[in-house]
Protein backbone atom coordinates (compact mmCIF):
# COMPACT_ATOMS: atom_id res chain seq x y z
CA UNK A 1 0.00 0.00 0.00
CA UNK A 2 2.77 2.55 1.06
CA UNK A 3 4.75 1.58 -2.92
CA UNK A 4 0.94 2.62 -4.18
CA UNK A 5 1.00 5.45 -2.58
CA UNK A 6 4.98 6.68 -3.49
CA UNK A 7 5.89 6.38 0.59
CA UNK A 8 7.56 3.80 -0.26
CA UNK A 9 10.19 2.78 -3.54
CA UNK A 10 9.75 -1.02 -4.44
CA UNK A 11 13.35 -2.81 -4.67
CA UNK A 12 11.72 -5.04 -7.69
CA UNK A 13 8.77 -3.92 -10.67
CA UNK A 14 6.61 -0.90 -10.59
CA UNK A 15 3.59 0.44 -10.12
CA UNK A 16 1.20 1.74 -12.59
CA UNK A 17 -1.57 4.16 -12.54
CA UNK A 18 -3.93 4.43 -15.60
CA UNK A 19 -0.50 3.72 -17.44
CA UNK A 20 1.63 6.29 -15.88
CA UNK A 21 4.45 4.96 -13.12
CA UNK A 22 3.83 5.87 -10.13
CA UNK A 23 7.61 7.71 -8.83
CA UNK A 24 6.62 9.38 -5.62
CA UNK A 25 2.99 10.19 -3.26
CA UNK A 26 0.72 12.41 -5.16
CA UNK A 27 -2.81 13.81 -4.83
CA UNK A 28 -4.27 11.74 -7.41
CA UNK A 29 -3.75 8.69 -4.79
CA UNK A 30 -6.10 9.44 -1.69
CA UNK A 31 -4.85 7.82 1.60
CA UNK A 32 -6.28 7.13 4.71
CA UNK A 33 -4.29 5.82 7.54
CA UNK A 34 -4.64 3.44 10.57
CA UNK A 35 -3.66 6.23 13.37
CA UNK A 36 -5.11 9.38 13.08
CA UNK A 37 -3.34 11.96 10.60
CA UNK A 38 -5.73 14.65 10.60
CA UNK A 39 -3.62 18.18 11.07
CA UNK A 40 -4.35 18.93 15.09
CA UNK A 41 -4.28 22.30 13.73
CA UNK A 42 -6.73 22.59 11.59
CA UNK A 43 -10.46 22.41 12.15
CA UNK A 44 -12.47 19.50 10.30
CA UNK A 45 -13.19 21.75 7.32
CA UNK A 46 -10.17 23.32 6.98
CA UNK A 47 -8.33 19.50 7.38
CA UNK A 48 -11.04 18.64 4.55
CA UNK A 49 -9.95 21.61 2.25
CA UNK A 50 -5.74 20.95 2.65
CA UNK A 51 -5.54 19.68 -0.72
CA UNK A 52 -7.52 21.42 -2.35
CA UNK A 53 -5.62 24.70 -0.88
CA UNK A 54 -2.51 23.29 -2.19
CA UNK A 55 -4.26 22.89 -5.86
CA UNK A 56 -5.15 26.73 -5.18
CA UNK A 57 -8.75 25.84 -5.58
CA UNK A 58 -10.68 29.06 -5.39
CA UNK A 59 -11.85 29.84 -1.94
CA UNK A 60 -15.98 29.27 -3.45
CA UNK A 61 -15.10 25.91 -4.54
CA UNK A 62 -13.36 24.81 -1.93
CA UNK A 63 -16.74 25.92 0.28
CA UNK A 64 -18.28 23.97 -2.00
CA UNK A 65 -16.54 20.71 -2.00
CA UNK A 66 -16.01 20.99 1.80
CA UNK A 67 -19.47 21.41 2.38
CA UNK A 68 -20.79 18.28 0.40
CA UNK A 69 -18.15 16.04 2.16
CA UNK A 70 -18.85 17.05 5.48
CA UNK A 71 -22.06 16.13 4.81
CA UNK A 72 -21.99 13.34 3.06
CA UNK A 73 -19.49 11.81 6.24
CA UNK A 74 -22.33 13.11 8.62
CA UNK A 75 -20.62 15.79 10.14
CA UNK A 76 -22.21 19.00 8.92
CA UNK A 77 -22.67 20.39 12.52
CA UNK A 78 -18.55 19.88 13.19
CA UNK A 79 -17.44 21.76 10.69
CA UNK A 80 -15.26 24.41 13.03
CA UNK A 81 -14.34 21.55 15.58
CA UNK A 82 -10.58 20.89 15.81
CA UNK A 83 -9.49 17.39 15.78
CA UNK A 84 -8.91 16.94 19.61
CA UNK A 85 -12.86 17.36 19.77
CA UNK A 86 -13.73 14.81 17.93
CA UNK A 87 -14.23 10.56 18.33
CA UNK A 88 -11.79 8.35 16.62
CA UNK A 89 -14.83 7.24 14.59
CA UNK A 90 -15.62 11.41 13.26
CA UNK A 91 -11.99 11.93 12.65
CA UNK A 92 -11.71 8.80 10.37
CA UNK A 93 -14.66 9.89 8.79
CA UNK A 94 -12.99 13.35 8.51
CA UNK A 95 -10.08 11.56 7.00
CA UNK A 96 -12.16 10.16 4.43
CA UNK A 97 -14.03 13.32 3.60
CA UNK A 98 -10.28 15.23 3.23
CA UNK A 99 -9.11 11.84 0.54
CA UNK A 100 -12.25 12.14 -1.47
CA UNK A 101 -12.24 15.93 -1.46
CA UNK A 102 -9.16 16.03 -3.34
CA UNK A 103 -11.17 13.54 -6.43
CA UNK A 104 -8.33 11.50 -6.33
CA UNK A 105 -8.13 8.25 -9.07
CA UNK A 106 -7.99 5.80 -6.29
CA UNK A 107 -8.58 5.83 -2.50
CA UNK A 108 -6.10 4.16 -0.53
CA UNK A 109 -7.38 2.63 2.85
CA UNK A 110 -4.69 1.11 5.22
CA UNK A 111 -6.43 -0.34 7.88
CA UNK A 112 -8.46 2.94 8.16
CA UNK A 113 -10.93 0.94 11.12
CA UNK A 114 -8.78 -0.55 12.96
CA UNK A 115 -8.82 1.51 16.05
CA UNK A 116 -12.31 1.36 16.42
CA UNK A 117 -14.37 -0.48 18.69
CA UNK A 118 -16.34 -3.17 16.99
CA UNK A 119 -19.92 -0.71 16.99
CA UNK A 120 -18.28 1.91 15.31
CA UNK A 121 -16.64 -0.17 12.56
CA UNK A 122 -19.25 -1.50 11.66
CA UNK A 123 -21.47 1.81 11.45
CA UNK A 124 -17.80 3.21 9.02
CA UNK A 125 -17.88 0.12 6.91
CA UNK A 126 -21.54 1.04 6.02
CA UNK A 127 -21.05 4.78 5.73
CA UNK A 128 -18.17 4.38 3.60
CA UNK A 129 -19.76 1.39 1.18
CA UNK A 130 -23.00 3.86 0.80
CA UNK A 131 -20.37 6.76 -0.29
CA UNK A 132 -18.82 4.40 -2.43
CA UNK A 133 -22.29 3.13 -4.39
CA UNK A 134 -22.68 6.78 -4.98
CA UNK A 135 -19.14 7.89 -5.90
CA UNK A 136 -17.46 4.25 -7.86
CA UNK A 137 -14.29 5.11 -7.23
CA UNK A 138 -11.76 2.84 -7.27
CA UNK A 139 -10.89 1.55 -3.34
CA UNK A 140 -7.72 -0.32 -2.06
CA UNK A 141 -8.96 -1.42 1.19
CA UNK A 142 -6.18 -3.27 3.47
CA UNK A 143 -7.54 -4.88 6.38
CA UNK A 144 -6.85 -7.98 8.33
CA UNK A 145 -10.93 -8.20 9.21
CA UNK A 146 -12.38 -11.25 6.97
CA UNK A 147 -16.19 -9.88 7.49
CA UNK A 148 -14.88 -6.48 6.88
CA UNK A 149 -13.39 -7.78 3.74
CA UNK A 150 -16.31 -9.51 2.19
CA UNK A 151 -18.89 -6.87 3.43
CA UNK A 152 -17.04 -3.87 1.95
CA UNK A 153 -15.27 -5.49 -1.61
CA UNK A 154 -15.82 -6.80 -4.70
CA UNK A 155 -13.00 -8.64 -4.55
CA UNK A 156 -11.13 -10.14 -2.24
CA UNK A 157 -6.98 -10.57 -2.81
CA UNK A 158 -5.69 -12.63 -0.22
CA UNK A 159 -1.73 -12.23 0.89
CA UNK A 160 0.62 -14.81 1.58
CA UNK A 161 2.65 -14.05 4.97
CA UNK A 162 6.31 -13.34 4.88
CA UNK A 163 7.28 -12.58 1.79
CA UNK A 164 4.18 -10.62 1.07
CA UNK A 165 2.52 -12.26 -2.18
CA UNK A 166 -0.87 -12.63 -3.48
CA UNK A 167 -2.02 -15.64 -2.76
CA UNK A 168 -5.58 -15.83 -4.05
CA UNK A 169 -7.95 -13.58 -5.90
CA UNK A 170 -11.74 -14.31 -4.70
CA UNK A 171 -14.52 -12.49 -6.20
CA UNK A 172 -17.46 -11.31 -4.10
CA UNK A 173 -20.73 -11.42 -6.26
CA UNK A 174 -22.96 -9.60 -3.38
CA UNK A 175 -25.24 -7.40 -5.21
CA UNK A 176 -25.27 -3.85 -4.26
CA UNK A 177 -26.33 -1.74 -2.61
CA UNK A 178 -25.85 -3.97 0.29
CA UNK A 179 -27.73 -3.80 3.33
CA UNK A 180 -25.32 -5.05 6.94
CA UNK A 181 -27.98 -8.09 7.25
CA UNK A 182 -25.63 -9.56 4.34
CA UNK A 183 -23.35 -10.86 6.86
CA UNK A 184 -25.50 -13.26 8.31
CA UNK A 185 -26.62 -14.63 4.76
CA UNK A 186 -25.83 -18.08 3.20
CA UNK A 187 -23.35 -16.65 0.94
CA UNK A 188 -21.80 -14.40 2.97
CA UNK A 189 -20.61 -17.49 5.35
CA UNK A 190 -19.70 -19.57 2.79
CA UNK A 191 -17.15 -16.42 2.06
CA UNK A 192 -16.02 -16.26 5.07
CA UNK A 193 -15.65 -20.05 5.29
CA UNK A 194 -13.50 -20.07 2.32
CA UNK A 195 -11.30 -17.05 3.13
CA UNK A 196 -11.27 -18.10 6.88
CA UNK A 197 -9.23 -21.08 5.66
CA UNK A 198 -6.85 -19.49 3.14
CA UNK A 199 -5.57 -17.33 5.93
CA UNK A 200 -5.78 -19.66 8.48
CA UNK A 201 -2.63 -21.78 6.70
CA UNK A 202 -1.02 -18.47 6.18
CA UNK A 203 -1.35 -17.42 10.01
CA UNK A 204 -0.08 -21.23 10.85
CA UNK A 205 2.75 -20.65 9.48
CA UNK A 206 4.12 -17.27 10.99
CA UNK A 207 3.30 -18.63 13.85
CA UNK A 208 5.91 -22.05 13.19
CA UNK A 209 3.32 -24.13 14.30
CA UNK A 210 3.24 -26.19 10.98
CA UNK B 1 -3.36 12.48 48.71
CA UNK B 2 -4.30 10.72 45.45
CA UNK B 3 -1.45 10.61 42.67
CA UNK B 4 -2.30 13.49 39.79
CA UNK B 5 -5.60 13.69 41.46
CA UNK B 6 -6.69 17.57 40.66
CA UNK B 7 -6.76 20.17 42.78
CA UNK B 8 -9.79 22.82 42.41
CA UNK B 9 -8.91 26.78 41.10
CA UNK B 10 -9.64 27.82 44.35
CA UNK B 11 -6.80 25.63 46.82
CA UNK B 12 -4.19 25.97 44.12
CA UNK B 13 -4.60 29.37 44.44
CA UNK B 14 -4.18 29.39 48.14
CA UNK B 15 -1.71 26.99 48.17
CA UNK B 16 0.10 28.95 45.90
CA UNK B 17 -0.09 31.64 48.35
CA UNK B 18 0.59 30.09 51.08
CA UNK B 19 4.28 29.00 50.41
CA UNK B 20 4.53 33.10 49.77
CA UNK B 21 3.11 33.84 53.32
CA UNK B 22 5.09 31.27 55.17
CA UNK B 23 8.32 32.09 53.21
CA UNK B 24 8.09 35.59 54.33
CA UNK B 25 7.08 34.25 57.83
CA UNK B 26 10.20 32.51 58.10
CA UNK B 27 12.23 35.38 56.84
CA UNK B 28 10.74 37.84 59.55
CA UNK B 29 11.54 35.96 62.34
CA UNK B 30 14.90 35.17 61.21
CA UNK B 31 15.50 39.25 60.95
CA UNK B 32 13.14 40.45 63.63
CA UNK B 33 14.09 37.81 66.01
CA UNK B 34 17.64 38.61 65.96
CA UNK B 35 19.27 35.26 64.46
CA UNK B 36 20.34 37.27 61.50
CA UNK B 37 22.58 40.42 61.40
CA UNK B 38 20.87 43.52 59.87
CA UNK B 39 24.11 43.36 58.08
CA UNK B 40 23.92 40.68 55.98
CA UNK B 41 20.08 40.17 55.26
CA UNK B 42 17.75 43.44 55.50
CA UNK B 43 14.01 42.66 57.65
CA UNK B 44 11.16 42.34 55.12
CA UNK B 45 9.77 45.82 56.39
CA UNK B 46 13.10 47.87 55.58
CA UNK B 47 12.96 45.95 52.03
CA UNK B 48 10.09 47.34 51.34
CA UNK B 49 11.21 51.09 52.60
CA UNK B 50 14.45 50.88 50.26
CA UNK B 51 12.64 49.89 47.99
CA UNK B 52 10.20 52.50 47.91
CA UNK B 53 12.76 55.03 48.42
CA UNK B 54 15.03 53.56 45.27
CA UNK B 55 11.68 54.60 42.85
CA UNK B 56 10.68 58.05 44.99
CA UNK B 57 14.47 59.05 45.15
CA UNK B 58 16.46 57.56 43.09
CA UNK B 59 14.66 57.09 39.91
CA UNK B 60 15.23 53.23 40.25
CA UNK B 61 12.27 52.71 37.49
CA UNK B 62 14.67 54.22 34.83
CA UNK B 63 17.16 51.58 35.56
CA UNK B 64 14.07 48.70 35.33
CA UNK B 65 13.41 50.41 32.23
CA UNK B 66 16.76 49.82 30.47
CA UNK B 67 16.80 46.72 32.04
CA UNK B 68 13.98 45.63 30.07
CA UNK B 69 14.62 47.24 27.35
CA UNK B 70 18.25 45.27 26.95
CA UNK B 71 16.42 41.66 27.56
CA UNK B 72 13.97 42.87 25.02
CA UNK B 73 16.33 43.78 22.63
CA UNK B 74 18.80 41.54 22.96
CA UNK B 75 16.15 38.33 22.57
CA UNK B 76 14.31 39.65 19.77
CA UNK B 77 17.36 40.00 17.98
CA UNK B 78 18.43 36.36 19.09
CA UNK B 79 15.04 34.70 18.19
CA UNK B 80 14.68 36.15 15.08
CA UNK B 81 17.82 34.94 13.64
CA UNK B 82 17.69 31.78 15.43
CA UNK B 83 13.91 30.55 14.49
CA UNK B 84 14.71 30.69 10.51
CA UNK B 85 17.71 28.81 11.16
CA UNK B 86 16.53 26.33 13.62
CA UNK B 87 13.19 25.58 11.25
CA UNK B 88 15.78 24.94 8.13
CA UNK B 89 18.13 22.59 10.80
CA UNK B 90 15.09 20.79 12.00
CA UNK B 91 13.26 20.35 8.51
CA UNK B 92 16.31 19.70 5.77
CA UNK B 93 18.86 17.07 7.82
CA UNK B 94 22.12 18.23 5.34
CA UNK B 95 21.71 21.97 7.43
CA UNK B 96 21.45 20.23 10.09
CA UNK B 97 24.67 18.31 10.20
CA UNK B 98 26.48 21.29 8.37
CA UNK B 99 25.37 23.54 11.60
CA UNK B 100 24.41 20.96 14.39
CA UNK B 101 27.90 20.30 15.43
CA UNK B 102 28.97 23.91 16.23
CA UNK B 103 25.66 24.92 18.03
CA UNK B 104 25.88 22.08 19.95
CA UNK B 105 29.32 22.94 21.16
CA UNK B 106 28.63 27.23 21.19
CA UNK B 107 25.51 26.03 23.10
CA UNK B 108 28.16 25.58 26.39
CA UNK B 109 30.53 28.60 26.20
CA UNK B 110 29.10 30.10 28.89
CA UNK B 111 27.64 33.60 27.77
CA UNK B 112 29.02 35.44 31.13
CA UNK B 113 32.81 34.01 30.18
CA UNK B 114 32.09 36.29 26.84
CA UNK B 115 31.64 39.26 28.82
CA UNK B 116 35.05 40.46 29.00
CA UNK B 117 35.41 39.96 25.53
CA UNK B 118 33.31 41.89 24.57
CA UNK B 119 33.60 44.86 26.24
CA UNK B 120 37.00 44.66 24.45
CA UNK B 121 35.10 44.59 21.52
CA UNK B 122 32.25 46.65 21.98
CA UNK B 123 32.85 48.63 24.89
CA UNK B 124 30.51 49.17 27.73
CA UNK B 125 27.48 50.80 26.09
CA UNK B 126 24.60 48.66 25.08
CA UNK B 127 25.54 46.93 22.05
CA UNK B 128 27.55 45.12 24.70
CA UNK B 129 24.98 43.85 27.02
CA UNK B 130 22.57 42.90 23.67
CA UNK B 131 25.58 40.74 22.61
CA UNK B 132 25.84 39.34 25.92
CA UNK B 133 22.35 38.19 25.62
CA UNK B 134 22.19 37.12 22.00
CA UNK B 135 25.11 34.76 22.53
CA UNK B 136 23.61 33.45 25.68
CA UNK B 137 19.86 32.68 23.92
CA UNK B 138 20.76 32.36 20.37
CA UNK B 139 22.27 28.75 20.08
CA UNK B 140 19.71 27.72 22.89
CA UNK B 141 16.67 28.76 20.35
CA UNK B 142 18.25 26.84 17.14
CA UNK B 143 18.89 23.74 19.31
CA UNK B 144 15.71 23.64 20.95
CA UNK B 145 13.30 24.76 17.46
CA UNK B 146 15.29 22.73 15.56
CA UNK B 147 14.81 19.86 17.48
CA UNK B 148 10.77 20.60 17.57
CA UNK B 149 10.39 21.14 14.14
CA UNK B 150 12.59 17.98 13.47
CA UNK B 151 10.24 16.18 16.02
CA UNK B 152 7.01 16.76 13.80
CA UNK B 153 5.33 13.11 13.58
CA UNK B 154 5.86 11.11 10.12
CA UNK B 155 2.80 10.03 9.48
CA UNK B 156 0.82 14.04 9.02
CA UNK B 157 3.83 14.51 6.66
CA UNK B 158 3.20 11.57 4.90
CA UNK B 159 -0.46 12.67 4.95
CA UNK B 160 0.01 15.64 3.41
CA UNK B 161 2.47 13.81 0.42
CA UNK B 162 -0.57 12.36 -0.35
CA UNK B 163 -2.41 15.02 -0.27
CA UNK B 164 -0.47 16.73 -3.24
CA UNK B 165 1.77 18.89 -0.89
CA UNK B 166 5.30 19.43 -2.27
CA UNK B 167 8.43 19.36 0.20
CA UNK B 168 8.30 23.48 0.45
CA UNK B 169 3.86 22.95 1.17
CA UNK B 170 4.61 20.25 3.76
CA UNK B 171 7.43 22.78 5.71
CA UNK B 172 5.29 25.67 5.34
CA UNK B 173 1.66 24.21 5.62
CA UNK B 174 2.59 21.61 8.56
CA UNK B 175 6.20 21.21 9.84
CA UNK B 176 5.63 25.00 11.01
CA UNK B 177 2.30 25.06 12.17
CA UNK B 178 2.66 21.35 13.94
CA UNK B 179 5.93 22.69 15.83
CA UNK B 180 4.69 26.44 16.69
CA UNK B 181 3.19 25.74 20.27
CA UNK B 182 6.53 24.09 20.89
CA UNK B 183 8.69 26.96 19.44
CA UNK B 184 6.51 29.35 21.77
CA UNK B 185 7.58 27.34 24.72
CA UNK B 186 11.36 27.49 23.84
CA UNK B 187 10.97 31.03 23.50
CA UNK B 188 9.38 31.36 26.99
CA UNK B 189 12.28 28.88 28.69
CA UNK B 190 15.23 30.98 26.98
CA UNK B 191 13.68 34.50 27.26
CA UNK B 192 13.63 33.40 31.92
CA UNK B 193 17.17 32.25 30.87
CA UNK B 194 17.94 35.66 29.32
CA UNK B 195 16.73 37.67 32.41
CA UNK B 196 19.98 36.17 34.20
CA UNK B 197 22.36 37.21 31.24
CA UNK B 198 21.38 40.64 31.82
CA UNK B 199 21.86 40.90 35.26
CA UNK B 200 25.59 39.57 34.80
CA UNK B 201 26.44 41.88 32.25
CA UNK B 202 25.01 45.13 34.00
CA UNK B 203 27.11 43.28 37.31
CA UNK B 204 29.97 43.99 35.32
CA UNK B 205 30.76 47.17 33.50
CA UNK B 206 27.20 49.38 33.68
CA UNK B 207 26.54 52.61 34.56
CA UNK B 208 22.74 51.87 34.76
CA UNK B 209 20.08 49.14 35.09
CA UNK B 210 19.22 46.65 37.60
CA UNK B 211 22.32 44.81 37.98
CA UNK B 212 24.63 48.36 38.32
CA UNK B 213 21.85 49.22 41.26
CA UNK B 214 22.28 46.15 43.16
CA UNK B 215 26.67 46.50 42.97
CA UNK B 216 25.92 49.94 43.91
CA UNK B 217 24.00 48.54 47.08
CA UNK B 218 26.44 46.29 47.52
CA UNK B 219 29.53 48.72 48.20
CA UNK B 220 27.24 50.59 50.69
CA UNK B 221 26.14 47.19 52.00
CA UNK B 222 22.65 48.07 51.77
CA UNK B 223 20.99 44.65 51.38
CA UNK B 224 17.05 45.96 51.75
CA UNK B 225 18.00 47.42 47.88
CA UNK B 226 19.66 43.96 46.60
CA UNK B 227 17.10 42.00 47.98
CA UNK B 228 14.50 44.33 46.46
CA UNK B 229 15.99 44.40 42.90
CA UNK B 230 16.04 40.49 43.26
CA UNK B 231 12.35 40.55 43.66
CA UNK B 232 11.78 42.93 41.38
CA UNK B 233 13.49 40.86 38.57
CA UNK B 234 11.70 37.86 39.62
CA UNK B 235 8.53 39.82 39.27
CA UNK B 236 9.03 41.16 35.53
CA UNK B 237 9.84 37.49 34.90
CA UNK B 238 6.95 36.52 36.24
CA UNK B 239 4.96 38.85 34.18
CA UNK B 240 6.14 37.82 31.12
CA UNK B 241 6.19 34.32 31.79
CA UNK B 242 2.26 34.90 32.23
CA UNK B 243 2.12 37.13 29.16
CA UNK B 244 3.77 34.28 27.33
CA UNK B 245 1.47 31.06 28.39
CA UNK B 246 -1.46 33.67 27.32
CA UNK B 247 -0.56 34.16 24.41
CA UNK B 248 0.44 31.02 23.59
CA UNK B 249 -3.10 29.84 24.66
CA UNK B 250 -4.62 32.76 22.28
CA UNK B 251 -2.43 31.73 19.04
CA UNK B 252 -2.77 27.68 19.55
CA UNK B 253 -6.13 26.74 20.78
CA UNK B 254 -6.19 23.37 19.43
CA UNK B 255 -3.07 22.37 21.19
CA UNK B 256 -5.12 22.37 24.09
CA UNK B 257 -8.54 21.90 23.77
Amino acid sequence: MRIVAGLDTPTVGRVLLDGIPVVGPGADRGMVFQSYTLFPWLNVKENICFGLREKREPQTQQDEIAAHYVAKVGLASFEHHYPKMLSGGMQQRTAIARALANDPKILLLDEPFGALDNQTRGLMQELLLSIWESERKTVLFVTHDIEEAIFMANRVVVMTARPGRVKTDVPIPLSHPRHYTVKTSPEFSELKRRLTEEIRSEVLKVAALV
Amino acid sequence: MIPLKPVSAQRKVALGLAFFVLFVAAWSLATFGGFVSKTFLADPITMVKEGYALFAQHGFAKDVGITIWRVVGGFVLAAALAVPLGIAMGAYKPIEAFFEPFVSFARYLPASAFIPLLILWAGIGEMQKLLVIFIGSFFQIVLMVAVSVGATRRDLIEAAYTLGADARGVVRRVMLPNSSPAIAESLRLVLGWAWTYVIVAELIGASSGIGHMITDSQALLNTGQIIFGIIVIGIIGLISDFLFKWANHALFPWSLA
